[in-house]
Formats: C-alpha cells, sequence, structure tokens
C-alpha cells in the first residue's frame, strides 16, 4: 500500500467513526552514508525510512496515534487508537486542526543533486588520506564519513489543509585522532549543505587542528575568569536553554521567563531573532507542524523579552496569534513548540577584539554533557569544558579539566561584548537550530584544580 | 512469525548474492505508549507503532546496511538487493540452511501493559504526581509520564539462526519542581523494568512521586558548592552512571577495535583499583537493561569486565568480533531497525566490596556525598567523562552535612577507575536511556556506595 492509498483508506475511517476534525502527518527520509577506517570501507548505508501520525479532535481533545506499518488494518487502527486516547485526555489547552486561510512566506528552491553511492565512497576515501596527510602525529582510529540525506513531510486534514514541503543536503566530517605518545586527541569538522561547495583539504585541516590544539593542555585554579564563549559553545548553550522561550512551558509552569514578556531579561546589546527562512539556512520551514505560516520575529530586542514562541493552542490560550512554532519532535509526538533558526545577532568585532577586550581570562571553545549539567527548568548549568588562556589580550595555551558555571538567564544579562563572526551549530537535516556570534562575560565561576 | 520464512530464505539469498560472507535480516514490530500528565492531568499521550527490516551483509571487516519501514515482502526484498548492489563480487555461499532456535524467556511478563486500558495507566500515574504535588507547599508544579513498550524482533542470519524475542518494559518518571524567592530546583525519580504492570506491585507509585518532590526540597534549601578537588563519596543505584560513563564506553567493542578507546590492548592488564570489580550482566531476569538474546541473535551473557582491578574482557557485537578476532559477548544491540547495531551496555554495575558505607563517609575530612546522581557522557577517545550531582552534601569530619547545587564531576575514565579506593555493600541498579550511535537503548547502571579519593567538583 503506498501513502496515497493508505491516507483515502484513513479518511474511509474517520467518516465511519463521525470524526469531523483530523490531521495526517507524513514524514519520510531517504539516508546513504559512507564511512572509512584506514584506508578502506568500513560500513555504508542506505535507510529509507517513513512514519505516518494520525491526530483527531474528540470531545474537545486531541488524540494522537502513530504507524510505520502501511496496510489496511493499520489504518483502521490509528483511527481507533486516536480517538480511544482522545477520550482519556483531560488537558486544559484549546484543541485545534488548523484551518485554510494563512499566506504562506515563499523562497527560492535549488534542485537537489543525488550523489552516487560511488561518488560517496570516492570523495570520503579522498578525505580520509586527507588527514592522514595533515601530521603525522595522525593515528590509526582516524575516520571519514560522506552522506547525503533527503526529507520530506506532508500535512493533510479535514479542513483541506493539504501542504508538503521537502528538503535535501550532503554532509561531510572528519574525525581525526592524534597521539603524542603518551595520550589520544580527537577532532572533528562537519560541513553540510551542497558538496560542490566542499573543500576537502580545508575539512581535514580543521578536524586535525581542533584534536591538536588541545595537546599540552593544563587545567587552571578555580575561581572567578573572565570568560569569552566561543560561537559554537554560545550556540549549544542558547539551544540547550531554548525551551525557556516556549509558551507551552512557561503556561505550565515549567520556564523561568513566566510573566516576564516586556521585561529587560537579557543585556541591551542582545537581539535574539526566530527566522523560518534564515538565508543560509539548509532547511527552512513555510509551515509549522500544525500548518500554519510561520514568520520571522524578534524573541529579545535590545536586552527586552518580546514574545514566547506560540502554537495555535498555547496562543489561544495567551489571547494572541500563534507565531507558527508548532512542533513535532519526531512524526509520533503530539505537538509542542521549537524555534527555527534561533540565533544571537551579531554586533562588530572579531575574535582577537574580544581577547583585547578580556585583557586575562579563558577562551571557552567546548563544553560537554549538557543533557546532565546544565536544567532548562532552572537555569543553572555546571559543564565540563576546554578551551584556551587569554593573556595579554592574546589566545595562549590549552586549557582542559575544568567546568564553568553559572545561571543562564544571569549569563544573558552579564554579556558584555558580542562579536560578529555568527555561527549556526550544524545539525542533522534540521530546520530547528541555533546560532550565536563569540561574546564575552565577566565574572564566570571556573573549577580546575 | 513477523516474516514468513521462505522470505526470509528468500532475503537472505538476495542480500548474500554478491559475494558476502554473511548476511542477516532484523524485522521489528513495536508497540508503544507515553502517557504524560502536567499538573495531575493527563496533558499527551504518544502512542505508535514502529515496523521495518535492517538487513546488513559482511565481508570481511566491511560492513553493508539498509533499511525500509515496512514488513511487506516488496519492500524486504527490495532492501535486501539494495544491500547486495552495493557489493560487487561474485556469490561465496551455496546455501543457507535456517534452524529456528527458541532461547525462552527468563522475564516472565505478568499483566502485558499494551493491552491494559489506558485508564488503569492514567490512575497509577496520578497516585505519583499528587503524592509528589502534596509533599509540601513549595512544589510548584509535576510532570511525570507512563511508558510502555512492546518490542518484537526477528533475527536470521546466514549462520543457519533463526530466533525471536519479545521485549516488554514499562516505566513511570515523576519530576518536581520546587519555587522559592524566583529560583527553581527539580528533582526527579523514573524506575523502570523489563516487567508489565505487576511492576507498580513493588515500586509504590506514592513513593515515586515523593522521591522527586523529597529531592527538589532539598536541592531549593540549599546553597552551592564551593568548586574545587576533593574525596567524593558516590551513593548507590544512579551513582553507577560513574562506571558507565567513565569506562563502561570505553570497554565497548565499536571503540575497542578502531583503536579509538583507552583501554585497546589492556585485556590482562590492571585499569582499575583493586577493589573494583564490574559487570555487565543482560540476564538479571527482568531488569531493566535485560535481554533474552541480543540484536544478532546471540543469547546474553553475565560478563565479568573488571575483577579486582583487572581487565577480563570487552563487550563485543559480531561485525568488532571480526575485527579483534574475539567472539560476541552478546551485547549488540539497536534501538530499532533503523539504526545500525554494535556492541553496547545491557546491565552494567560495580560489585559489592567489602568496606562499610559508614567507614567511608567516617574517612572524609571535606567531602562530598552525591547521593544522587543525574547523567553524564564521556569521550571514549580521551576519556574525559562528566556527571552531573542531582542531590549532594558536604562531609565535613567525617559527618554529612548541609545539602549544596550544582556540582559536577569530572575527570579522565583511566585515572577515577584506580582511584576509587572504598567499594561499600548495598548494591543498587538504577535505570537509565543510554545514547549513543545506535541509538537510545534502555540500560541499567549499578553500585553500592564508593569512595573516589580525589575528583574535580564543579561548582560556584
Amino acid at each position: 500500500m503506498n501513502y496515497q492509498e493508505f491516507k483515502k483508506s484513513v479518511i474511509k475511517y474517520a467518516s465511519e467513526n463521525n470524526l469531523n476534525d483530523y490531521e495526517l502527518y507524513y514524514s519520510k527520509s531517504d539516508e546513504t552514508s559512507v564511512e572509512i577506517f584506514q584506508k578502506e570501507v568500513k560500513g555504508f548505508n542506505s535507510a529509507n525510512n517513513l512514519g505516518i501520525c494520525f491526530r483527531c479532535i474528540v470531545n474537545g481533545q486531541t488524540g494522537y496515534a502513530s504507524t510505520e506499518n502501511m496496510t489496511e488494518e493499520e489504518a483502521n487502527s490509528i483511527v481507533l487508537r486516536a480517538i480511544q486516547n482522545a477520550k482519556t485526555l483531560e488537558s486544559e489547552a484549546p484543541s485545534f486542526i488548523h484551518k485554510q486561510g494563512d499566506t504562506y512566506l515563499t523562497y527560492e528552491k535549488e534542485e537537489a543533486k543525488i550523489p552516487s553511492a560511488a561518488q560517496l565512497v570516492d570523495f570520503a576515501l579522498d578525505l580520509q588520506s586527507e588527514l592522514y596527510k595533515q601530521d603525522e602525529r595522525v593515528i590509526d582510529g582516524t575516520q571519514s564519513y560522506a552522506g547525503y540525506s533527503s526529507s520530506e513531510k506532508a500535512i493533510f486534514n479535514s479542513n483541506g489543509l493539504d501542504l508538503v514541503d521537502n528538503a535535501a543536503f550532503d554532509y561531510w566530517y572528519g574525525m581525526a585522532i592524534v597521539s603524542d605518545g603518551k595520550e589520544m586527541y580527537n577532532g572533528i569538522h562537519i560541513k553540510s549543505g551542497k558538496m560542490d561547495n566542499f573543500d576537502k583539504a580545508e575539512i581535514a585541516k580543521e578536524a586535525v587542528k581542533d584534536a591538536i590544539e588541545t595537546i599540552g593542555y593544563t587545567s587552571v585554579d578555580s575561581g572567578e575568569y573572565t570568560v569569552v564563549f566561543s560561537n559554537k559553545v554560545m550556540a549549544s548553550l542558547l539551544s540547550t536553554y531554548s525551551s525557556v522561550f516556549s509558551a507551552e512551558a512557561a503556561q505550565k509552569g515549567l520556564s523561568l521567563l513566566k510573566d516576564k514578556e516586556g521585561e529587560m531579561i537579557a543585556a541591551e546589546i542582545i537581539t535574539l531573532t526566530d527566522d523560518p527562512l534564515y538565508k543560509e539556512a539548509l532547511v527552512k520551514a513555510t509551515f509549522d507542524d500544525e500548518g500554519a505560516a510561520t514568520a520571522p520575529k524578534n524573541v529579545i530586542e535590545n536586552g527586552k523579552f518580546t514574545t514566547f514562541l506560540h502554537n495555535l493552542a498555547t496562543a489561544a490560550k495567551a489571547g494572541v496569534k500563534t507565531t507558527g512554532n508548532g512542533f513535532k519532535a519526531s512524526y509520533s509526538s503530539p505537538v509542542g513548540i521549537n524555534h527555527y533558526s534561533f540565533y544571537i545577532n551579531p554586533v562588530k568585532g572579531s575574535l582577537d577584539d574580544l581577547f583585547e577586550e578580556a585583557g586575562n581570562g579563558i577562551y571557552i571553545t567546548s563544553v560537554e554533557g549538557m543533557h546532565a549539567g546544565a536544567n532548562p527548568i532552572t537555569g543553572d548549568f555546571s559543564l565540563s569544558s576546554g578551551g584556551f588562556r587569554i593573556e595579554n589580550g592574546k589566545k595562549a595555551g590549552p586549557v582542559k579539566g575544568i567546568t564553568i558555571s553559572g545561571n543562564f538567564l544571569q549569563l544573558l544579562k552579564n554579556i558584555s561584548s558580542v562579536g560578529e563572526d555568527l555561527k549556526f551549530n550544524p545539525v542533522a537535516l534540521s530546520a530547528h537550530r541555533c546560532g550565536s556570534p563569540s561574546v564575552l562575560v565577566k565574572g564566570i565561576t571556573i573549577a580546575g584544580q | 512469525m513477523l516474516l514468513s520464512q521462505n522470505l526470509i530464505n528468500e532475503a537472505l539469498w538476495k542480500a548474500s548474492s554478491t559475494g558476502a560472507d554473511y548476511a542477516e535480516i532484523y524485522a521489528e514490530y513495536t508497540k508503544s505508549k507515553t502517557i504524560s500528565m502536567v499538573s495531575s492531568k493527563v496533558d499527551k499521550i504518544a502512542d505508535g507503532v514502529i515496523s521495518g527490516v535492517g538487513i546488513r551483509i559482511f565481508k570481511g571487516t566491511r560492513c553493508i546496511s539498509g533499511s525500509a519501514s515496512s514488513l511487506s515482502g516488496e519492500a524486504v526484498l527490495s532492501c535486501a538487493q539494495k544491500v547486495a548492489d552495493a557489493l560487487l563480487g561474485t556469490r561465496e555461499m551455496e546455501t543457507i540452511v535456517l534452524r529456528e532456535r527458541r532461547f525462552g524467556d527468563i522475564h516472565p511478563i505478568h499483566i502485558v501493559p499494551s493491552s491494559v486500558e489506558n485508564t488503569v495507566k492514567i490512575d497509577l500515574l496520578r497516585e505519583a504526581c499528587e503524592s509528589a504535588r502534596n509533599y509540601h507547599s513549595d512544589i510548584s508544579q509535576v510532570t511525570g509520564s507512563f511508558l510502555d513498550v512492546d518490542h518484537n524482533i526477528l533475527i536470521a542470519t546466514t549462520e543457519g539462526l533463526l530466533a525471536e524475542d519479545r521485549q516488554i518494559r514499562t516505566r513511570m518518571a515523576v519530576s518536581a519542581v520546587a519555587s522559592k524567592n524566583g529560583e527553581n530546583q527539580t528533582g526527579s525519580c523514573s524506575p523502570g523494568g523489563r516487567m508489565g504492570l505487576e511492576f507498580f506491585e513493588l515500586h509504590n507509585p506514592k513513593e515515586i512521586g515523593e522521591e522527586a518532590a523529597r529531592q527538589a526540597m532539598v536541592m531549593i534549601n540549599a546553597g552551592y558548592i564551593p568548586a574545587g578537588k576533593m574525596p567524593v563519596a558516590i551513593g548507590n543505584g544512579f551513582g553507577g552512571v560513574i562506571f558507565h560513563e567513565a569506562c563502561g564506553h570505553a570497554l565497548e567493542a565499536s571503540s575497542v577495535a578502531l583503536g579509538q578507546s583507552v583501554f585497546t590492548g589492556k585485556l590482562g592488564k590492571q585499569i582499575a583499583n583493586e577493589k573494583v570489580t564490574a559487570l555487565d550482566d543482560g540476564t538479571i531476569p527482568n531488569g531493566w537493561g535485560s535481554i533474552n538474546i541480543d540484536d544478532e541473535g546471540t543469547p546474553s551473557q553475565r560478563n565479568v569486565l573488571i575483577e579486582n582491578g583487572i581487565l577480563k574482557t570487552y563487550m563485543i557485537d559480531k561485525l568488532n568480533g571480526r575485527r579483534m578476532g574475539m567472539a560476541s559477548t552478546g551485547n549488540c544491540r539497536r534501538q530499532s531497525y533503523m539504526f545500525e547495531p554494535t556492541s553496547r551496555m545491557t546491565n552494567t554495575f560495580i560489585a559489592e566490596g567489602t568496606d562499610k558505607n559508614e567507614d567511608i563517609i567516617a574517612s572524609i575530612e571535606y567531602g562530598l556525598y552525591a547521593k544522587s546522581m543525574g547523567g553524564g557522557s564521556v569521550n571514549p577517545v580521551t576519556g574525559d567523562f562528566n556527571f552531573a550531582v542531582n542531590e549532594g552534601y558536604i562531609v565535613r569530619n567525617g559527618k554529612v552535612c548541609e545539602a549544596v547545587r550544582g556540582a559536577t564531576l569530572i575527570g579522565k575514565g583511566a585515572e577515577i577507575l584506580m582511584d576509587i579506593d572504598m567499594v561499600g555493600q548495598n548494591l543498587e541498579r538504577a535505570q537509565g536511556m543510554c545514547g549513543a550511535s545506535s541509538g537510545s537503548i534502555p540500560t541499567d547502571v549499578g553500585q553500592p556506595m564508593i569512595r573516589v579519593s580525589s575528583i574535580t567538583v564543579g561548582g560556584r
């Protein structure tokens, strides 16, 4: 049974069960990837996966059921299971199946070129030899990867909404392992987008540099430091704490920003934007996961908290219009909220300017264990970190085996300078990602020796 | 059976047509349900079926794999063809003879959760959430979830193996938020087992809720720990996450076989303090991380990883086993058919030692008692690990004193294993979800109380 046939059957069962408000959500992904070890292909994977979610409103509640098995029996089963589930829900949030009538943004889409399996293998093998060429300390265990990924999602509902979107991209990455004879160090560099724009030598160079830079690291004395967070690290902190900007978290009493709209929550230098069509994003979104139109907006403007991110239900509860941020973590998940390209706006100055301004301090380039050491509900973080010393306004020797700690909202207030080097964290095929320039913050507690 | 024997034969024959020396079919049909509660009201229910097939072929140490979200004959054969097409040789295997094997089920299930209506689960969850809410007036919010999974798998290989397993799991998770003076702190409790609803005869929902609330209340009234290096006593149960992160991942063949682990080439050598004996045991009846067979069809085993400080074995899957010249230890696992399987942990824990818990605390002049741990992560190449302390106390002059927040423990796996210098006697296991390349899988961590002589504690 293909999706069109399955959809017809679901519509038939929905009507047999007298459902007036329902939606069918379809998502499909195809991925081909190759992995190199030593000088050979170690692994080759080709995955074709799909999933379908049905939801319907019964007695004012939205029941969900999903499947990956497109059979007549399952078409009937997801309708019945969704009805059953709706009947046991007690949510106070209003339920919606989105109506037609939104004006959707548009953008120009480039045609995707699908690389052949042989091409992927060749690219990855070349990248692998580039990695070994970079430095004599590169050892076996070093690996390179190349892949192609495409996805499609479709929303069809009882109000006649019928939307389809798709995206595709290539990715390459190198994972270098180097040894100084005593210890091993690893580094990684990922490039995603259009393969034609990738430079193997550059990926190899950056991956090996990432590993080698940390050789000879030391710890620092525990204490308070002026810190420059690299763009990558600041973006991943933002990502970890992005749920504080969700109206759903706020309405459930799980956000520190509850009731703070209109207040100064960050330094004046901070403007935070959510842009579903950010021009360099590999995946853009013109409609959200309940079919509502998306739009760019500032969430923080010159330090002032302007709006939560909303879906239809939270917007109705707050008496505002949806911001088009309805989001399903996977096709089977109930609708929640998420950002798109979500970034702190660049201001001015290079990284060197920030070091100059810091004088003496620590440049943090890696943080680990976000899921454990950073808590979005309390805002607290205490994270294993690494980076470099900043001495007399210049980047100095590597630092490892330290932790940084603080509170995310306090950190937003304490940012004294924002650089111009905006960078987004590379995430797999997703419209949802965070970005930031490097930032300077005073008074961060560091634990070391 | 998830697939007919004719289809299995045909697919294996096709998959091995281009020179593979091993082909394997993994078919899955999984039902899962998650009921979420906010403010004692059922907020969301996710109810899904995951089904599809994953096919792998090996040629030496090279692996080609594919997956498809369907169990139809057409989809399975097309997946087999696609995998075969990536290898450009000619058939080596003459015949394939399948022999069905039944390994039995050492994890009896009394009440299969997927056959029980929502209301029964909702009542259990509500009891837990309400007991958390009623624990103290400073508890400002409680969220909870009830998860059950009915995971059916079939594995067939050109070695002739044909086996099935049904893995049923139940888990309840409660998270409580305490608020005071504009600050929030959280506490959580989330026990689970390879069991049905009878799990709640052993684990009272009321106690689950109270434990989450108790922890949030301790933390809202706690100050921040001053950062520094100090001795740490780590409590039993989830404290075992230290071994899981600091050592477990680096003993998985997926990193050992490629020389990406600090423990590569260390078999028979001392890698831990002689007080440390550690195991990975997938055969514990009804254990959260237990399996009858792994995802390559190898029966699960009780593996002694470290005995009195000496490295005895790694956790090995078939593919990495080829590279290492060692047999599988029954540790090959995958989240679902979509993920390529590899060596993973099951129930991993430090065995009981000879020290008394009170002696461990009494031995610390100034340090931390990490009563309850959060999650963590590790870089297996460097051994750098980190994990969070959910509930911690300062120890002064051998006595447990005030509660402290914000502690994170960091270090290097190889070093911390040598620094575990006291091991207590109250072994307990706790449940977690472990994420790695082959997806998110249920694993138990565990240990009795232990002492680490010196570790960097992040705080402020």
